[in-house]
């Protein structure tokens, strides 16, 4: 885990500054706010019409080509689920693991988590071809009672994320409940009846501290394998296969840490602006982005293992099928792709290692750039390169994606834009009572305890 | 019928219900209409062969070329939805090709006229009804004073009789005109032997097979009878094969059949068969004594001189010569549309005498059973300048198109409108038909009754087996009607109805027969599909005429300069362009080059390079009589400076599937007379780049198997070693992923060990069936008469050129082609083709991750597909390694059905909704259907009880269906052969399907 | 809202004050008054003498609920209606584990925050005095006292040092 180095910059703030400074953050909006909701809800109202329109001709609007039977809606799937993972990760592994510089940003990628998963969900709906009849994959008694296929890895994705997306919800709600008790003791008027209501009667009383630390460390102690185990899951989607370049057992680890590699990407893509529009700069600063980094350091080195293993075994397995995939994933019409996701990265995280680059916050938010891009093509080039070459060379084909793929990818970054933008401004974005319990309070005698 | 032979699909029930296929039957079925059977209200009164659900099989006669071959028509509820071969009948013995399958989609066609139109003044069409019709054709007819000319199709039979009759009563002439109507061959016939005759050829017999230019397996004399015997002599039989060597221009599907493909070029083909004529006479001792007085004719003939004009070398002129002679009895076939040069004649007359010294005229060579073949071409150009003249005043059109099936050079179409008065019988608003003044579409042949007769002894009969889809008139009833109108010299056709002039006129038949009581023979022979005989061989010896020895070169108009190239239009799927109106064959993709709906033009990859040229570059080409353009194809089937085009598109009529599709490679051809007959091999075009670019609709990933043993194939030494497969590979050099270490043996033996075991436990418990296919890749063709079948039997949608382009065709049952050797690998180009369809695991990877249980295995060993269920998420097509399962990308099959054609659908089928995954079931419905059968009458199912839509339809007689559980069964026998193998074996999903490898007749070196 | 609890209110600045205070109420004999703060403290926890929450018992009985219910709807449910998919056992552990895992972790979770609402909820907080200041900087004890034993307490948190005291009722 990375680095667990002592933040000299808690120190110097009060109590009362921090729920202050957080307390600021919330209701008070200013045009540019407005403009990025705005730009958000259209870009998800595009990916509305155009699920509108393959509900009323078919999937065929998008650019499937057979063999390719999945392509950018699965490989968006991916992306998203993955993005999650990074935020389940700050907030519950490195709880476990008491690393402080968790606690200044947690709060943010907890909700990033919770609103990327939802983005995710929304996919194994628009992508089968009888999106109308998506409720068969769960063990309902129909009136033939039945039962999904509990071999299907897909089956095994419908509960891995519900799950996820029930327990991080209630992770990142339980963790709210005492900050929003805190803003509504700062409010007045309407907001203060909002808040009290959302705040579920806390006081922060010894009672409930006693219950609610506990019921923190459990939940954390729940997240913690369940993060590790959802991407498993997805990865075995392709793993369970027989298909070259799918059927790998590298693959859980290889996917979990892209997920965390992903996700970190996103975190700081949202956190570089986000700090400076809230302004809580003195909150979130150089010493949590360089942890980040240096997650983003480890993670992407474990891609570049992984890549790296995927070659070795294919070339050393002797496997035709695989070595063709292969070479063709490098060399082959998609050559583009595979090499734009091997540069981004499992090479660009690389430039990590030097300290400048870690703290420096543009290098740092163009790079989370290229680690989104990169992890997108990952997913495509794992998905349709291995796809359009598999076994049986007649059927071969290549797919290129058309509008209506497009517009559904528009679309989910549309949705997941909207809801953090209405979480940042409405929820603490900076966990008030965690980073409280880092402040020592004021004593009357020095010393003592 | 009793001994029907069982695998033909024929129980108890269905033999009596053909039986029950008399007239009484059919008037029955006339009974109720088609609106009716489109709401599907029941029958009011049922007459007695008419339950509905169980289908109504009638005897019938197929009409889309002039083979002949028979029909078992399926009808369910009083309407045709699938053709089945006739078993008795000796030209198809109950097989069926692709144009044979698609008849049904001329039947339903949506371009069909729905009733008699005249054309108006401002040049539209007027619905009338048959009575003003055939006033205004009468009154015409007693003004036109014997300028009457009609232009039929070449069929023979007591119709063509009848018109000619009734033409001749109306002063005027029949044309009958067949635009591949082999003329060259008869003229050849006639100089040779004497007689203008087309001869029957044994190609069963043959042991040893040469042509040149002539596509036997697609367009030449009688195709799909050509076919079976191919299959039976040179389908590998333990240790025995027939050699099959091609010299033309192009690698037809014949050519891909070819143990040897010689690219030649254009016209020069005469000397090499000279050649061999003359190797034969000079090293062979026992030639027959009239040919040994050919010897000095043919001394000048030497396989080096032949070497210089054609290019095939001389040494392979002589060893093939001398295989020819030893292989007893041999078989040379030449002509056909593929090599029509000018000097075609010479051709034919030359591959004449090399059968006759051979010994092979009277033994797989046979005279006797041939009619007349129609006026021929010449007859045509002359009514062309008849008409130009104004000596015709009034034409009828039936059956034929000539407005476009003739080259435009020849400005028939500008003659033809010179008529006062044009009349079209046409079903469909054709290029002719679009010309004409009075529209009186005719039926279709499973609506009408008729008769045909493909050759001397072998007399087809038709009956209407439905209700006519549209208010057509049976063309015969229209004469009568007219005749009797008109009177006078029509007076004595008095009968009531055509059917009745039929039957009377089969009292002369019946008699011949030495049949007394008329009305049970014709009952018998509707029941039996007609009446088959065998014509008497007739001896031939070689005419005074036979030493003319080549006289007329293959000419070639355009430049003979370097940047000009040889123009070899040939005849694919869409023939002659009769068949492109029809979605089933417009998808079929073409069985060399993979290209469906467009028209394309094939480039040599060497002349690509040179002239860089990329698949998909639209080229424009350019002959002194026109110019077309069409998208490149690379091609390495051809003579290095040759390009080849199909015939059969660009359409500017004949309904909205063919209209404005493609182009009409006729348009590059001189339409003059090259001793009767059009030379259609006549011309040199030049090239021009349009820099455009048009992905091409094929249905190919790639062209090469990259060592995977898709499509196996090994020598015939090594069958006769009875090797397997994978043996045969390895000695090839090109071993598999070697196992070496005990350890590894065991590790991977234990591993599929257990695997296995695991299988067991999920296994059904219950006695059941197990269903299974072999198919023989050394019969197989990929004449792709299966894929047809398949669609007409199973509901299978057509998805359009754009969505072909995107991969998205349905094909249950596909024909894979791959390439061997060729381009610069130095190996002769060697075709590979495989039927590809659901393999139906044992272990399918397709169905443990279906999350919906729509993929499952059902008790009998089927990978069943629940429509209903499936929700569409793919996953079983990701993981399908044989990519055998489709997807619904949109509602195709609401856009492909378009009425009448959803007249056609399988009621025991489900038509698949938007979003699910679709595939091969290996003919369910049709097993279930005969457990049913077996059931009510109380036995087990037994071999040959059930079989599939592609093995019945199968003309090579390579796909073979049956009970794997069954040891006696033929599909077990076949699985068991040494030649047995598994595609994609070492995956171990253990598919139903046992392929046996290709057997190669190459040349022991 | 519930009718007030009459008492007395402490508020504290310092965190040492606030445990004296909370030491000698105790040494007092008192246990019944609530002690505010903004965030969980420990020198508060040893001064309370705060044991381990229960909550666990929630999380583990959901937990193993869980896990059982993943292995009986998955067996259950494939041989209730047995369809054989590549040749694979009907019903067999290893694709199985998943949803025994993801029902654990689900049903334990869910439970864990049920136990933490109710434990929460079974002592009371309605009524009792309360001042914003908690949630932020400051540390409040309220010692809910009928009439006269107001001054005693009074006295106490006073010399502890409570920056402010009030008499709620």
């Amino acid at each position: 885990m990375a680095v667990i180095a002592h933040d000299p910059h808690h120190s110097n703030q009060t109590h009362a500054e921090v729920t202050r400074d957080v307390v600021n953050t919330l209701g008070t909006a200013d045009r540019g706010y407005f403009i990025a909701l705005g730009v958000a809800v259209l870009c998800f109202l595009v990916g509305i019409g155009t699920f509108t329109m393959l509900l009323k001709d078919g999937l065929g609007l998008a650019g499937y080509a057979p063999p390719v039977m999945w392509a950018v809606y699965i490989t968006t799937f991916v992306f998203w689920i993955g993005i999650g993972h990074a935020g389940t990760l700050i907030s519950a592994i490195l709880f476990l693991f008491r690393s402080p510089w968790r606690t200044a940003v947690y709060r943010a990628t907890e909700a990033m988590t919770v609103f990327a998963v939802m983005t995710a969900g929304l996919f194994p709906i628009i992508h089968i071809g009888r999106q109308w009849f998506f409720y068969w994959l769960l063990p309902y008694p129909n009136a033939r009672f039945l039962w999904p296929n509990f071999k299907s890895p897909l089956i095994w994705d419908v509960f891995a994320i519900s799950t996820y997306l029930t327990v991080s919800t209630t992770f990142l709600c339980v963790g709210l409940v005492p900050d929003i008790a805190a803003a509504r003791d700062k409010m007045r008027g309407w907001r203060h009846k909002v808040y009290s209501f959302f705040s579920l009667g806390w006081k922060g009383t010894d009672n409930q501290w006693r219950h609610y630390t506990r019921a923190y460390l459990y939940l954390a102690a729940l997240a913690t394998p369940l993060v590790l185990s959802v991407h498993s899951v997805v990865s075995w989607d392709f793993a369970m296969s027989i298909i070259p370049g799918w059927h790998g057992t590298i693959f859980a680890p290889y996917f979990v840490a892209g997920a965390i590699y992903s996700g970190v990407g996103m975190v700081l893509t949202i956190l570089i602006p986000l700090r400076k529009a809230l302004k809580i700069e003195h909150m979130i600063t150089e010493y949590h982005f360089d942890n980040l980094a240096k997650l983003t350091l480890l993670t992407g080195s474990i891609l570049f293992y992984a890549y790296a293993m995927e070659y070795f075994i294919a070339w050393y397995s002797g496997n035709p099928f695989e070595q063709e995939t292969f070479w063709r994933r490098a060399f082959g019409p998609m050559w583009w792709a595979g090499w734009t996701m091997i540069i981004c990265n499992a090479f660009v995280s690389q430039l990590f290692w030097f300290r400048k680059i870690r703290t420096n916050l543009t290098a740092l938010f163009v790079i989370s750039i290229f680690v989104n891009i990169g992890m997108w093509f990952e997913r495509y080039v794992i998905i349709v390169s291995s796809l359009s070459n598999d076994y049986d060379p007649y059927a071969w084909g290549q797919m290129t994606p058309t509008w209506a793929d497009w517009g559904i990818l528009l679309g989910s970054f549309g949705w997941f834009s909207m809801w953090f933008i209405l979480f940042a401004r409405t929820f603490p974005v900076v966990a008030i009572q965690e980073l409280k319990e880092m402040i020592p309070m004021p004593r009357l005698r020095k010393g003592g305890h | 019928m009793s001994d029907q032979t069982p695998n033909e699909g024929m129980d108890r029930r269905r033999f009596l219900t053909v039986l029950g296929a008399t007239g009484a039957g059919a008037m029955a079925v006339s009974g109720c209409s088609t609106e009716r059977i489109e709401k599907l209200v029941p029958y009011l009164v049922q007459s007695e062969d008419q339950v509905p659900g169980i289908p109504t099989y009638y005897a019938s006669t197929c009409t889309e070329c002039s083979a002949g071959c028979g029909l078992h028509v399926k009808t369910r509820e009083g309407r045709a939805i699938k053709l089945e071969g006739n078993p008795q009948h000796p030209v198809n013995a109950g097989k069926m090709c692709s144009h044979g399958e698609s008849a049904l989609q001329g039947l339903y066609n949506p371009g069909r006229l729905t009733g008699p139109k005249t054309r108006q003044p401002d040049g539209s069409f007027k619905d009338v009804t048959w009575d003003e019709a055939i006033a205004s054709l009468a009154g015409k007819l007693s003004g036109a004073a014997g300028k009457v000319a009609v232009i039929s199709g070449a069929g023979r039979g007591t119709f063509s009789d009848f018109l000619a009759e009734w033409t001749a009563a109306a002063g005027g002439r029949v044309v009958r005109y067949e635009p591949f109507a082999h003329e060259a061959l008869r003229a050849a016939n006639l100089r040779t032997f004497g007689t203008n005759e087309l001869p029957a050829h044994d190609f069963a017999a043959a042991k040893y097979i040469v042509s040149f230019g002539a596509d036997f397996l697609e367009n030449w004399l009688s195709p799909l009878e050509n076919q079976r015997g191919f299959a039976k002599s040179h389908g590998y039989d333990n240790g025995n094969m027939a050699k099959h060597v091609a010299f033309a221009p192009r690698m037809s599907l014949t050519g891909m059949n070819a143990d040897e493909w010689h690219p030649t070029k254009p016209g020069a083909d005469t000397a090499i068969v000279l050649a061999m004529a003359n190797v034969l006479l000079s090293e062979r001792s026992g030639n027959p004594a009239d040919a040994n007085a050919l010897r000095g004719a043919l001394a000048a003939f030497t396989p080096e001189k032949a070497q210089e004009s054609s290019g095939v070398g001389a040494e392979v002129i002589r060893r093939v010569a001398r295989e020819f002679a030893s292989a007893r009895p041999s078989l040379a076939v030449a002509g056909g549309i593929g090599n029509q040069h000018r000097g075609a004649v010479d051709l034919c007359a030359a591959v004449n005498l090399l059968n006759y010294i051979a010994g092979n005229v009277g033994t797989t060579v046979n005279f006797g059973s041939d009619l007349d073949g129609g006026e021929g071409y010449g007859a045509v150009e002359a009514l062309g300048s008849d008409m130009d003249g104004g000596r015709v005043s009034l034409v009828l059109v039936h059956e034929a198109n000539p407005v476009y099936s003739l080259p435009a050079k020849g400005g028939f179409a500008a003659k033809f409108k010179k008529v006062p008065f044009k009349v079209s019988t046409s079903l469909y608003l054709d290029e002719t038909a679009a010309l004409c003044d009075l529209l009186l579409p005719g039926l279709h042949a499973l609506e009408r009754w008729d008769d045909l007769r493909p050759r001397r002894g072998v007399i087809g009969l038709m009956q209407p087996v439905m209700q006519p889809v549209f208010n057509g008139m049976a063309t015969g009833d229209l004469l009568l009607k007219m005749a009797q109108k008109a009177g006078g010299a029509f007076s004595r056709f008095n009968a009531p109805s055509w059917e009745a002039y039929l039957k009377t006129q089969w009292q002369t038949v019946a008699r011949a027969q030495g049949a007394t009581d008329t009305e049970s023979f014709w009952r018998a022979a509707l029941q039996r599909g007609g009446v088959y005989t065998e014509a008497p061989v007739t001896a031939v010896r070689l005419a005074a005429s036979a030493g003319q020895i080549g006289s007329t070169p293959a000419s070639f108009d355009g430049s003979e300069g370097g940047d000009s190239y040889w123009f070899a239009p040939y005849a694919s799927v869409l023939g002659d362009g009769r068949f492109a109106n029809r979605p089933w064959l417009l998808e079929l993709s073409d069985p060399v080059t993979k290209i469906t709906w467009h028209s394309w033009v094939e480039i040599h990859p060497e002349l690509a390079k040179r002239l860089d040229v990329r698949e998909g570059e639209i080229l424009r080409l350019t002959s002194p009589h026109g110019n077309i353009e069409a998208p490149a194809y690379i091609y390495p089937g051809l003579h290095p400076d040759v390009v080849a085009v199909p015939l059969g598109l660009g359409h500017t009529a004949f309904g909205d599937y063919a209209k404005d599709r493609g182009v009409n490679a006729l348009d590059l051809l001189d339409a003059k007379d090259g001793n009767g007959f059009l030379p259609y091999l006549a011309t040199r075009v030049t090239l021009t780049k349009t820099g455009q670019y048009k992905k091409l609709a094929k249905t190919e990933g790639t062209t090469r198997q990259l060592g995977r043993g898709i499509a196996d194939a090994m020598t015939l030494e090594q069958a006769k070693k009875g090797l397997t497969p994978a043996l045969a590979l390895e000695e090839q050099g090109h071993e598999e992923h070697e196992i070496n270490t005990e350890r590894e043996v065991e590790a991977i033996h234990g591993f599929r060990e257990s695997q296995l075991e695991k299988r067991k436990h999920g296994a059904y418990a219950a006695e059941q069936p197990m269903w299974g296919m072999a198919i023989d890749l050394a019969k197989c063709t990929g004449c792709s008469a299966c894929v047809t079948a398949c669609y007409a039997e199973n509901n299978i949608p057509h998805v359009g050129e754009d969505e072909v382009r995107r991969g998205r065709e349905m094909t249950w049952i596909r024909i894979e082609r791959f390439w061997e050797g060729g381009g610069d690998t130095g190996d002769p180009l060697e075709s590979r083709v495989i039927p590809m369809l659901c393999q139906h695991c044992d272990a399918a990877p397709c169905e443990p991750v279906c999350p919906v249980y729509a993929a499952y295995h059902t008790p009998d060993g089927l990978n069943g597909q629940i429509y209903n269920r499936c929700v569409g998420t793919r996953y079983c097509s990701n993981n399908c390694p044989y990519k055998v399962r489709y997807f619904n990308w949109f509602a195709y099959a609401k856009k492909a059905f378009p009425e009448p054609l959803n007249l056609q659908l399988n009621p025991d089928v489900t038509v698949r909704a938007r979003g699910v995954m679709e595939k091969c079931t290996m003919c369910v419905h049709r097993i279930r259907d005969a457990q049913t059968t077996a059931r009510l009458e109380g036995r087990e199912l037994k071999e040959g009880d059930v079989n599939t839509a592609c093995a019945q339809a199968c003309p090579s007689d390579a796909i073979v269906f049956g009970n794997m559980k069954d040891p006696g069964s033929k599909v077990m026998a076949l699985k068991t052969n040494h030649r047995g193998y598994h595609v994609f074996e070492e995956i171990n999903v253990r598919p139903a399907i046992t392929y046996l490898a290709k057997v190669l007749h190459r040349t022991e070196a | 809202m519930a009718k007030p609890v009459p008492g007395v209110l402490a508020i504290f600045e310092h965190i040492d004050a606030a445990c004296d205070a909370i030491r000698s109420l105790r040494a007092q004999g008192k246990r019944n008054f609530t002690v505010y703060s903004a965030a969980p403290n420990h020198e508060l926890e040893e001064a309370l003498g705060v044991t381990n929450s229960p909550v666990r018992l929630f999380t583990l009985v959901g937990g193993v609920t869980g896990c059982l219910a993943g292995v009986g709807m998955t067996f259950w449910m494939s041989l209730d209606w047995p369809l054989l998919v590549g040749g694979k056992p009907i019903a067999t552990i290893p694709p199985y584990v998943v949803f025994m895992f993801e029902l654990m972790v689900l049903i334990g979770a869910l439970s864990t925050v049920v136990g933490l609402v109710v434990l929460s909820l079974a002592k009371r907080t309605t009524g009792l005095a309360y001042d914003p200041s908690f949630s932020d900087d400051r540390i409040g004890i309220f010692v809910p006292a009928g009439g006269d034993t107001g001054s005693e307490i009074e006295r106490i948190v006073r010399d502890a040092g409570a920056v402010e005291v009030r008499n709620a009722a």
